[in-house]
């Protein structure tokens, strides 16, 4: 053999990659490094003979100074704290639940997809028909048929946005759930056995034995969830489209509006370039924090 | 075991076969022939499809050479907006003829996506249009649209209700809120629970229309037409929108509209529960459909109430047609406008649709007004519809107004003047850099 | 009193899951003037007028034919990649894997609004707009992340004698990636299957910028064209929402169980 094992296992493994990094690398970071060389620039697309200026970080500056994206920037971070936690609380309570072995387990199971089953324009659509000031169910469940009663829940600042991250939370606490599930399942009965057989309760096998080898998939879904929470766009675009004043205009939804309705395409570019790199400082941040061994190369 | 591998192996099949497949493009199959004479219509999906069938099929029989390719976009304007911008600013030539939004002209103008047409949008032509409509699609003295439909805010009332209580449609805003009070609490005394007024204040577009028809009719406006910059911090503005946010919002109108767009503040005037309601022309024919409004046969229509001393204005709204810059096809494209805003198929649309047409000879057109007898009473207002501002940054103004306007009327607490002074700021930094 | 709880808690987390979507179908049987009626009415009609204009005026079996084909594909695609890679980056020895693996995480960071144009850019110089590929590219990329991370976790929990015991009885690389990889990493591969799956399937952004002409049009964007220029049909998408569940939830109910059944991971380690 002109090749030693590891020489050939290399190539193996190299090639085995190299199709996803291509994938990867044209369509997801040559756009997004194209994108940071727009938000460099001056971009008004019905102006075009104001041409395309090279403006250093004026955008950035600009960024900095804008009232509108810092109160966006306030309300995704809180949409991503709320969303977030609430899932994988949720998303753990229904692994656990969905884990066991009990009678018409699989239907509970189904149950539980059917949020995540529905497209999210479809849920945005429905939970924006729920929260209807006249027709809604929400009305109609806390106050039947006093109409006089009935709440604009999607015209109060504060209810509207607590209507998005609800409609988030179905949405995609499965999502979580099933990661979690994943993990769960890895974890041999014989444990738990053991565990029992020494005297332990099932609050003690819980969060001995449980919650540390579920670590790993806590932490995928976590993150997960993390990253998709920084990005959440089409509930706000279907729901309340940024409003009532501004109380849910997300970051994403601001770079939308920016970039696309008005033709800014330098500035739009910078508010994505700011949410990427503060899903990326708070995804740094987890990893360092619960420190997984996920990212550790072999020895 | 053997289950297994085969399904593994079918499995990688099925993957490699995928792989495969994106190396040979599997797209819709595009008749050679056809590429030669095919125009890309870019449209909305409409609210009557049968009526665009039969009009596309009258184009096909009398241009038989020429095929309409449509590319239906989303119905609600800004999506379609930003849609077919997509395509246009990437100077896409699958686009020959679109729909354009009122306020859209000065924008596509500006940036070069729709094609300048008055070589081909003939002066005389012109003028067969309302006025109004052919102003909207100006831009700097050059025409880059041809209007097809109009739309204006109009005010639409339970003439059974208003009757009962011995009331003519009102003049003036206060009087429209003070007639909603008395008959609101009649009605509820006799255990009928129903609102005094239904209109569109959600943070979206249709905001500024219904805003600035408060504004305009208190001789306030948007923009000071002698210096060019923003006017809404004018007294008479900040009167307007005080007073949409301290009588009209939670007291004439339910909290509620401050999430409602079109469809929703209809249907509280169509379940009965409002005694007013401002909408577009469109909302006529439903209300007046039995199988879709409780209401039907008790609806009157009348021109939008205003302040005292001024006189009504009515937001202008409406589609027209422009041909793109890019399109490999003009002259078949202008072919196609020419057809479809020509006052025999504008005819047709009114009367089989109710659109209100821009061809100003069809308000005078028996067959027109008897299908659609309100259009006599709207004349007037199509006639002194006023645009918005027509500038090609209008997108970015139209976002300040509206984030400026939620906040204004959505809290009680906000300090008006001050969010009118930001705002006024914004818009007239984007101003200035149109000059 | 374990029984219970756990009785409650199913309770509470079905009726939670499926009061929504309930709602809908119910609204999904009333006519039209019941839709809107104030206050709403509870017990509909059973009309189903919304089933057929969904069908005829609004071709919505169309739509669902195209997000099953392109989410089935794009399910494929990267599940065959991930597999690949995941496989690659957990068990063998290669360099710079930490840095792959990080890359690729931060490919999942990237804001939809940025990688959109230039991906629509280049799907306009390849030809491929409203084409099935050119929507399936742009998800295999964005799926890519979640299916390598799943995957290579779940190689790494395997006992790592198996490549030696593998190697020991004569198995080439491929061979034991194939023969005895797979089959024991089954839970993880399902789980990522519906995972990406279901992420192409609701997926709106892209397929909206993408896909414009109806015939390719996937559900999601379908549905929001279901809106008029003025009117919001809710009976239509209430019935169409049904109708884009209901499959969706049988497919999944049935992978779930192969999940359960045969591959339970209790023998792995066992």
């Amino acid at each position: 053999m002109p090749f030693s094992l590891i020489t050939r296992e290399r190539f193996f493994g190299v090639g085995l990659i190299i199709p996803t990094l291509l994938f990867v690398s044209l369509f997801a970071f040559y756009p997004i490094l194209y994108s940071m060389f727009l938000s460099m620039h001056r971009i008004l697309l019905s102006l075009p003979g104001l041409g395309r200026e090279f403006v250093w970080f004026d955008n950035y500056i600009e960024l900095f100074h804008d009232k509108v994206a810092l109160h966006s920037t306030i309300n995704t971070f809180l949409f991503v704290a709320l969303t977030t936690g609430f899932e994988i609380l949720f998303g753990l309570v229904i692994a656990l639940v969905i884990h066991e072995r009990f009678r018409g387990r699989g239907l509970v199971r189904a149950a539980v997809l059917v949020p995540w089953a529905i497209p999210t324009v479809v849920a945005s659509q429905m939970w924006r028909f729920i929260f209807n000031d006249k027709y809604g169910l929400v009305n109609f469940i806390f106050y039947g048929n006093h109409v006089r009663s009935y709440t604009a829940w999607l015209a109060d600042p504060f209810f509207a946005f607590g209507a998005i991250v609800i409609a988030d939370v179905w949405k995609t606490s499965s999502f979580a759930a099933l990661l979690i599930l994943a993990g769960l399942q890895i974890i041999p009965d014989d444990v738990y056995e053991a565990a029992r057989i020494d005297g332990a309760s099932t609050w003690q096998q819980f969060t001995r034995i449980t919650l540390p080898l579920i670590k790993p998939a806590l932490l995928i879904a976590l993150l997960f969830r993390t990253m998709d929470a920084f990005r959440v766009f089409d509930l706000v675009y279907i729901m309340t489209q940024g409003g009532p004043a501004d109380s849910t205009n997300v970051l994403q939804f601001y770079g939308y509006k920016k970039m696309f309705a008005e033709g800014l395409m330098g500035y739009g570019s910078t508010i994505s370039v700011l949410v990427f790199f503060l899903t990326f400082t708070i995804s740094l941040l987890y990893i360092r924090m619960i420190g997984s061994g996920l990212m550790r190369e072999e020895a | 075991m053997k289950v297994d591998k085969l399904m593994w192996k079918s499995f990688f099949l099925w993957s490699l076969l995928t792989l495969l497949m994106l190396l040979f493009p599997l797209s819709s199959c595009t008749n050679k022939e056809h590429a030669q004479k095919t125009l890309k219509f870019v449209t909305w999906k409409p609210n009557q499809p049968a009526v665009w069938e039969e009009i596309y099929r009258i184009f096909e029989e009398e241009h038989p050479d020429i095929h309409i390719e449509r590319e239906v976009g989303p119905h609600s304007s800004t999506a379609f907006h930003d849609l077919l911008t997509q395509k246009l600013k990437n100077k896409s030539t699958d686009v020959d003829v679109f729909f354009m939004d009122v306020v859209w002209p000065p924008e596509f103008a500006a940036a070069g996506w729709a094609l300048p047409l008055d070589a081909l949008f003939s002066q005389d032509r012109q003028e067969q249009f309302l006025q109004s409509t052919i102003l909207a699609n100006t831009y700097e003295d050059h025409i880059y649209g041809v209007p097809l439909f109009i739309d204006s805010g109009v005010l639409y009332y339970r003439k059974d209700l208003l009757e009962k209580y011995g009331f003519n449609a009102p003049e003036t805003w206060l009087e429209m809120v003070s007639q909603a009070q008395k008959i609101v609490m009649e009605e509820s005394e006799q255990g009928n629970e129903i609102y005094g007024f239904s209109g569109q204040f959600k943070q979206y577009e249709g905001l500024v229309c219904n805003m600035m028809e408060f504004i305009m009719s208190n001789d306030g406006s948007f923009i000071n037409n002698d210096t060019g910059k923003s006017n809404i911090t004018g007294e008479r503005a900040i009167e307007a929108v005080r007073f949409v946010r301290d009588s009209l919002i939670e007291k004439t109108a339910p909290r509620g509209v401050l999430t409602y767009q079109e469809p929703e503040s209809l249907d509280l005037f169509i379940q009965g529960k409002a005694v007013f309601h401002r909408n577009w022309p469109y909302a006529w024919e439903i209300s007046n459909n039995p199988s879709k409004s409780r209401v039907a046969g008790k609806v009157g229509i009348a021109r939008l109430p205003h302040f005292e001393g001024s006189q009504s204005y009515a937001a202008l709204g409406g589609w027209q047609l422009g041909i793109s810059t890019f399109s490999e096809k003009k002259e078949l494209a202008w072919k196609f406008v020419e057809f479809l805003t020509s006052q025999r198929i504008q005819k047709l649309f009114a009367v089989k649709s109710g659109k209100a047409p821009t061809w100003k000879a069809l308000y005078n057109d028996e067959d027109v007004l008897k299908a659609n007898p309100h259009f006599k009473s709207m004349k007037n207002v199509f006639l002194t519809a006023y645009p918005r501002p027509l500038t090609p940054l209008y997108p970015s103004i139209s976002n300040i107004l509206q984030r400026y306007f939620s906040k204004a009327i959505s809290n009680t607490d906000t300090d008006i003047k001050k969010e009118a002074e930001d705002a006024s700021q914004e818009i007239d930094r984007i101003l200035s850099m149109t000059q | 009193m374990k029984k219970i709880l756990l009785f409650v808690t199913v309770g509470v987390i079905v009726f939670g899951s499926l009061l929504p979507f309930l709602w809908f179908l119910d609204t999904s049987l009333k006519t039209e003037k019941e839709i809107t009626t104030i206050p709403p009415v509870l017990f509909p009609s059973g009309s189903t007028e919304f089933y057929r204009s969904s069908f005829e005026r609004y071709s919505l079996l169309h739509y669902v034919k195209n997000s099953v084909i392109v989410a089935s594909s794009t399910t494929f695609v990267t599940l065959a990649l991930s597999i690949f890679a995941g496989y690659s980056l957990s068990r063998l020895r290669i360099r710079y894997k930490g840095l792959i693996m990080g890359s690729l995480l931060t490919v999942s960071m990237f804001p939809q609004i940025s990688i959109a144009g230039p991906v629509w850019r280049i799907m306009q110089s390849l030809n491929w707009l409203n084409t099935y590929q050119g929507l399936i590219v742009p998800y295999v990329t964005l799926t890519l992340p979640l299916g390598v991370w799943i995957t290579a976790s779940f190689f790494k929990d395997l006992p790592e004698e198996i490549e030696d015991a593998a190697r020991v009885d004569g198995c080439g690389h491929f061979q034991t990636l194939f023969r005895i990889m797979l089959p024991l990493a089954g839970p993880g591969i399902f789980t990522a299957a519906i995972l990406i799956f279901i992420y192409a399937w609701n997926e709106f952004f892209f397929a909206l910028l993408i896909m414009t002409e109806q015939g390719v049009q996937t559900l999601p964007v379908g549905i929001a064209l279901f809106q008029g220029q003025y009117t919001m049909p809710w009976g239509e998408i209430a019935a169409a929402s049904t109708v884009a569940t209901v499959p969706i939830v049988i497919l999944v109910f049935f992978f779930q169980k192969k999940i359960i059944s045969g591959l339970s991971a209790g023998a792995l380690k066992g």
